[in-house]
């Protein structure tokens, strides 16, 4: 959020922080499918 | 003459060696992710405090992924069936099989979403910079309404990063390599 000329609260857009986040829940889905692989086995195909 | 063992492998190839993507397709599913990843690299980067000019290649590269996101319509509308990639009782049961997986079909939705978000909004910022086609006017729309645009195209930036982490992760575990070989050489 930021103010325009006359103080009033106005969106400027997201929180880049949230970049992380999001590359954070990236890494949590590809780690919990590993854990899946792993107590699933070796799935055919492979 | 041929055998009757030829032949029939002639009437009916074995469905794992049949063409999966046409070669317009993978030059177009190549363009997109090279086109998504310089998009992504320019318009993050700058926030995560890696400085240089990025403007200019975001906007011509956005205006690549404008084109890119016309001709797939354009292409899915008139010359592929929408039926493929569409939900069907085949994803949630045991019988049948369609072309695409249900988290293929839901990857594509997503990432198909983000592309529309940022391209909607990233073309309607167009006119806060200076291109040579277009008048700038970054009064084309009011303060508040700027902010919801700015919010949209940041969102899709930032969920683009968990789908592109997702689908390169998906694309490389070995189960799902025919996928990848099928992306490069057309047939799995």
């Amino acid at each position: 959020m930021g103010h325009d000329i006359w103080g009033r609260p106005v969106l400027e857009g997201v929180s880049w922080g949230l970049v992380g986040i999001a590359a954070a829940v990236g890494i949590v889905v590809i780690l919990g499918h590993a854990v899946y692989r792993l107590i699933r086995g070796k799935p055919q195909g492979e | 003459m041929a055998t009757s063992a030829e032949s029939i492998g002639r009437l009916a190839p074995a469905p794992e060696h049949s063409e999966r993507h046409a070669g317009i397709d993978r030059l177009f599913h190549w363009l997109t992710a090279l086109t998504v990843l310089t998009l992504m690299a320019t318009g993050l980067l700058p926030h995560l405090g890696v400085r240089f000019d990025w403007v200019g290649v975001h906007w011509i590269a956005g205006l690549a992924l404008v084109a890119l996101t016309i001709f797939h319509l354009v292409r899915a509308l008139l010359w592929q069936r929408l039926r493929t990639i569409w939900f069907s009782a085949t994803d949630f049961g045991s019988h049948g099989a369609s072309k695409y997986s249900l988290a293929q079909k839901l990857m594509h939705h997503a990432m198909g979403l983000m592309v529309l978000a940022a391209v909607c909004t990233g073309l309607l910022m167009l006119k806060k910079i200076a291109t040579p086609f277009l008048t700038r006017d970054p009064y084309l729309l009011g303060a508040d309404t700027w902010g919801v645009v700015y919010v949209i195209h940041g969102l899709a930036a930032i969920v683009a990063v968990t789908l592109v982490i997702i689908h390169v992760y998906f694309a490389l575990i070995p189960e799902n390599r025919r996928y990848l070989i099928a992306m490069i050489r057309g047939r799995m």
